[in-house]
């Protein structure tokens, strides 16, 4: 019952905020969609008994990447004035009614066929039983210390070369004077 | 089942005696439906509680720096003034609401609820005693940390939407601050979690017990630098003076909230109060032993065993008991925070960001090493601990 309700909320909260990221014009609103689309996700991962999953999800997407993203589209100046001195508007619509129609048939039929693929392999999955507040840390730890950490050390080799570029990039550059 | 406010009442033989009346009463197994309404009560017992903490806090505030400052402070209405944030909150809620009309208006709306939904969503795990806490989740801290995180991005929409550039100053200098400090602060709960084996937030306090010495303050070198740290970087995470560069008076007007008005101002500034109040808190569970009381008088066990009382009500002056010590600690340190403010000047951006990058996180990144390196040299034992055996080895006492 409860967790039925926490997973219709948070798979509400997820598509509702996903669709509305794609459908709003201003950029800054949807950061902020994106947001609530991210909770959703950590409140899915909590439904399953992902709770560290959960957490991460919160700290990294809300804390960090979203605010990053709210920066990055401040700084490209917003979409104040999206009128050229033509008066035209320089957002052009992505499509029309035709288009719409066939990039929509396509998906279904693409996911349908997809789908019919996939179906065996979810029959055979058998459902994973809830344990209740199972700490999931220490095995995540655990796993991520011992079988994983080829993709720990790859994954932290990509953030120190993404470090040492944000600081080769931004520093300031020597005028050559001789 | 992990310990939450209910599962300390299902203790008690009037649950039950609840549980079971309201089952023959409308006849179907009533257990969620009371946990659900003590959890409602609950939740609301401490969301009030918290709100009339963070009101009272405006008042310490304008009190303690009139102190400072040889002055009276507020003093008209109720005794020594102590009515004043009564009346501040009716006067905000009677103000006109004014939204600029250049304002992005969904966001401009969205932004001080964003800074009380992070912020009241704190609440869930802050340990107020061993029996009252709403949820002692399995990642209580990290939890914690998550939802905190949130401030910073109400901060951000504050300022970028009123289109103003003292507000999109103080946003952008907001946001960046709080997502620098969040470095050194959680390296810091780290190296407490690497103490007490777990993310839990009853883990780590029961790491802990209720003499200073049984502190993770003075479990080890490291714990104490690291202490400091998390306190400084807890000041700047909540834009409190000497990092109060968001909001800076002389330069900014009022930062990101200089063109909210009304109620709206007044969730921004509720939420900074409380908001000290929880990292307070924070600090006082991690490195200051939280609601332990000395001598364990917090379990209640004592109190049946001299006083002969009943093994429930032991328990619940055991709880009162845990309160008691959880808040005095935590105002203690909240005074330290408004103390802070009315002392120091306030930093440069420039120094802000040496003092969090150049200081704060090599320092924490090193007490890190240093309390994995100290469980694995000393056992985990405590400073205190290894001194007295080594003192007991010496008299001759094995």
């Amino acid at each position: 019952m409860f967790t039925n309700t926490l997973f219709l909320l948070s798979a509400v909260l997820t598509l509702g905020g996903a669709a509305a990221v794609v459908y709003t014009k201003n950029l800054m609103h949807s950061c902020v969609y994106l947001l609530a689309s991210l909770f959703g996700v950590a409140g899915l991962y909590a439904c399953i008994g992902a709770d560290f999953l959960a957490a991460t999800q919160l700290v990294v997407y809300a804390g960090g990447v979203v605010i990053l993203m709210l920066f990055a589209v401040m700084l490209t100046g917003g979409s104040g004035n999206n009128i050229n001195r033509y008066g035209l508007e320089k957002i052009t619509a992505m499509g029309n009614t035709k288009t719409f129609f066939m990039a929509g048939l396509t998906a279904v039929v693409t996911s349908l066929v997809i789908l019919k693929i996939l179906a065996s392999v979810f029959k055979s999955h058998s459902a994973t039983v809830l344990t209740a507040n199972e700490a999931t840390v220490d095995k995540l730890g655990t796993l991520l210390a011992t079988d994983h950490i080829l993709a720990f050390e790859i994954s932290s080799v990509l953030l120190l070369g993404a470090l040492v570029g944000a600081a080769v990039i931004s520093r300031p550059r020597k005028e050559k004077h001789d | 089942m992990n310990s939450t406010v209910v599962t300390y009442l299902a203790q008690s033989n009037e649950y039950s005696a609840v549980v079971a009346w309201l089952t023959k009463l409308i006849g179907f197994n009533a257990n969620s439906l009371v946990a659900f309404m003590v959890f409602a009560v609950a939740s609301l017992v401490v969301v009030g509680a918290l709100a009339t903490i963070g009101g009272l806090g405006t008042y310490a505030e304008r009190k303690i720096s009139a102190d400072l400052q040889m002055r009276q402070g507020p003093n008209r209405v109720g005794p020594y003034g102590i009515l004043q944030f009564l009346a501040d909150g009716v006067k905000m809620i009677l103000k006109e609401d004014i939204i600029p009309a250049n304002a992005d208006k969904f966001t401009f709306i969205l932004a001080p609820f964003l800074c009380m939904v992070g912020v009241f969503a704190t609440l869930a795990v802050v340990p107020f005693s061993s029996g009252f806490m709403l949820a002692d989740l399995n990642v209580g801290i990290f939890y914690l940390v998550g939802m905190a995180s949130l401030v910073g991005v109400g901060v951000f929409l504050g300022g970028y939407s009123s289109n103003s550039k003292w507000s999109m100053l103080g946003g952008m200098r907001g946001a960046s601050q709080i997502i620098s400090y969040e470095i050194p602060a959680t390296i810091t709960i780290v190296s407490i979690v690497l103490l007490a084996g777990g993310l839990s937030i009853k883990t780590l306090i029961n790491g802990q017990g209720g003499l200073p010495q049984q502190w993770y303050l003075f479990h080890n070198p490291f714990a104490f630098i690291g202490f400091f740290v998390y306190f400084i970087a807890a000041l700047a995470e909540t834009n409190r003076a000497p990092f109060d560069l968001p909001e800076a008076e002389s330069e900014l007007v009022s930062g990101y909230h200089t063109e909210y008005s009304g109620m709206r101002f007044g969730l921004f500034a509720l939420a900074e109060y409380i908001e000290v109040f929880v990292v307070s808190g924070v600090a006082v569970a991690l490195f200051l032993g939280g609601y332990k009381v000395p001598f364990d008088l917090g379990t209640g066990a004592i109190f049946v065993e001299k006083l002969g009382l009943d093994a429930m009500i032991a328990k619940n002056i055991g709880q009162v008991l845990e309160l008691g010590s959880f808040f005095t600690k935590t105002f203690a340190l909240y005074y330290v925070v408004i103390w802070v403010r009315w002392t120091l000047p306030r930093l440069r951006v420039d120094q802000l960001m040496t003092l969090c990058w150049k200081y704060l996180t090599p320092i924490a990144i090193f007490n890190l090493l240093g309390c994995a390196v100290w469980m694995y040299a000393f056992d985990g034992k405590s400073i205190y601990s290894i001194i007295f055996e080594s003192a007991a080895v010496v008299a001759g006492h094995h």
